[in-house]
């Protein structure tokens, strides 16, 4: 398998020059994304991420499972990422990867960790059955900033993504199709999202998204996630060089300010999904949805 | 309805997505590259298929359709022109039809069959674009067979439950027959009736002494599905190909 080209020491100086002139090689601000597409699949809980080259795509599916023995009332939530060749050349079929295990470990500090979903709410019936929500995340292009397209796709999709609606009588579960009854949303406590900042100079310059030639000419990076609300569920610093408090402080206002411009963008996308698949305008109706 | 994409990721050599029928597939393929030593063949391409599934891991029936789809195109690639080498064809299957079926079970296929031709063609396309050479290029098409003996081209997943039988057929550009898989119970007579269909589908002309009278009934026009393929590599090259127009020949 060939190895992720690295950059060479030409192109590198030139990058990291560039950047002290603060100018991006792609002619964006420092703090700027790249162009950002969210679409969604025919089928609830499809949603495919283009940030610039990088696309991810992910599927939420469900399953009625057995509880862990310890936790009767928990349903259950994973995130599977798996990299393939489709997303670059460097990345092996069935071999585990570091970025992989980063990658997977962020999102579920982000989301799981944080209690982004409720998994009580995911209990059917105590101690026997209950939804096992899954979140399948496919790395379609790899072209830098993986988090922060990945945290997008997969709240995304679980924000978008609808459960069979369920009933029990007498002890007997029913499972509705979607013809029978519309499926419900999942309950959702928060919003969070992953913001991943380079830094160069000695943690002095930050830069946001970058991409894969910036990633790998930086020293390292800060990962944020955070909710629109601007409470913050996690930071993690990588890649080794000295990073002053005080900068990541200011790295963390920002990661803040860019968690809610991206909210506003799922949103948006959400918004303009919902009115698509509402054809005729029956679907308050046919909700089968709670009012709280 | 047959929707074909080339080379939509960045990354990988040559791409492709297809979606067709409810299925939809992206193939990704990187090639010649390095070759791991045991994999490694004296004389010929090694061609390595990895298909992955829209939720869960892949299992037995991964395995098996990329067992078929290897074998296929080792005949397809012109494998010499390139020992020692490795090919790799990666398929992400991201729709299929039988997801909305069972509520409350990961989406998995009851039977083996009906993604094969997405993979197949998905493949060929991926292939194409990543510019590898190629000794045909082949088209594949499922059909179902109703209980009352009906054929049935491109079946919905309640065709499919509902049929005594599914087939799947690939052809390649000579018009021969590259691949044939089929489920189910059902006679000779019934397996002419769907090559026949599935010719005429993949490939467009008749065969010359079929007796294809309870085919010319259905008088519905079928694009024939080499030509989409060829539809779209034609755009795909006259996009790539604008700079070297003249301006006053891309005006008219």
């Amino acid at each position: 398998m060939p190895r992720e080209a690295e950059p060479s020491i030409n192109e590198r100086a030139f990058v990291l020059q560039a950047l002290e002139e603060n100018i991006r090689l792609d002619g964006r601000a420092l703090d700027a994304f790249r162009d950002i597409d969210i679409s969604f699949g025919d089928d609830y809980g499809v949603a495919d991420v283009q940030l610039g080259k990088t696309r991810v795509l992910t599927r939420i599916s469900a399953s009625i499972v057995a509880p862990y023995p310890d936790r009767k009332f928990d349903g259950v939530f994973v995130i599977i990422t798996e990299l393939s060749p489709l997303a670059s050349p460097a990345f092996e079929v069935g071999r585990q990867s570091d970025l992989e295990t980063h990658l997977s470990r962020i999102l579920e500090t982000t989301l799981r960790r944080s209690q982004a979903i409720s998994t009580e709410s995911l209990c059917l019936v105590a101690g026997q059955k209950v939804w096992s929500l899954r979140a399948d995340i496919h790395i379609l292009s790899h072209c830098g900033n993986l988090v922060t397209a990945a945290s997008l796709a997969t709240l995304a999709a679980l924000r978008q993504y609808r459960i069979p609606d369920t009933s029990i009588k007498g002890g007997e579960l029913t499972v509705y199709t979607p013809l029978e009854r519309d499926p419900i949303p999942l309950a959702l406590l928060h919003h969070p999202l992953c913001i991943t900042l380079n830094y160069f100079e000695n943690g002095e310059k930050m830069i946001v998204d970058a991409t894969l030639q910036e990633q790998q000419c930086s020293e390292g990076e800060v990962v944020v996630a955070a909710n629109p609300q601007g409470e913050v569920c996690l930071v993690q610093k990588g890649g080794g060089g000295e990073v002053d408090a005080l900068v990541l402080l200011r790295a963390v206002d920002m990661a803040v300010g860019k968690v809610r411009e991206l909210g506003k963008l799922v949103d948006r996308a959400l918004e303009k999904d919902s009115k698509m698949r509402d054809k005729g305008g029956i679907s308050a109706e046919l909700s089968a949805e709670n009012e709280r | 309805m047959v929707n074909v994409t080339l080379s939509p990721l960045y990354r990988a050599d040559g791409s492709a997505t297809f979606t067709s029928n409810g299925y939809s597939v992206i193939a990704a393929v990187n090639g010649p590259i390095e070759v791991q030593r045991r994999d490694e063949l004296p004389e010929e391409a090694a061609i390595d298929v990895a298909i992955r599934p829209a939720a869960g891991v892949g299992g037995v029936r991964e395995r098996h359709l990329e067992s078929i789809i290897q074998n296929t195109l080792r005949h397809v690639i012109l494998v010499s022109a390139h020992p020692r080498t490795l090919i790799q064809i990666t398929l992400q299957i991201v729709a299929s039809q039988d997801d909305s079926l069972y509520p409350g079970n990961l989406p998995q296929a009851a039977s083996n069959v009906p993604v094969l031709p997405a993979l197949l063609q998905a493949s060929i396309l991926a292939l194409l674009s990543a510019s590898i050479p190629l000794s045909m290029t082949l088209t594949a098409t499922l059909i179902s067979v109703k209980e009352n003996g009906g054929v049935a081209p491109s079946p919905s997943a309640q065709d499919l439950e509902a049929a005594t039988s599914i087939h799947v057929l690939a052809f390649s550009s000579h018009g021969d027959l590259l691949v044939v898989e089929s489920e189910g119970y059902f006679t000779m007579d019934t397996w002419e009736k769907v090559y026949a269909k599935a010719r005429l589908i993949c490939h467009g002309e008749k065969e010359e002494d079929s007796e294809s009278e309870d085919l010319s009934m259905d008088t519905e026009e079928v694009t024939k599905l080499e030509d989409i393929l060829k539809d779209a590599v034609r755009q795909k090259v006259a996009a790539e190909y604008r700079w070297k127009q003249s301006p006053d020949s891309a005006a008219t």
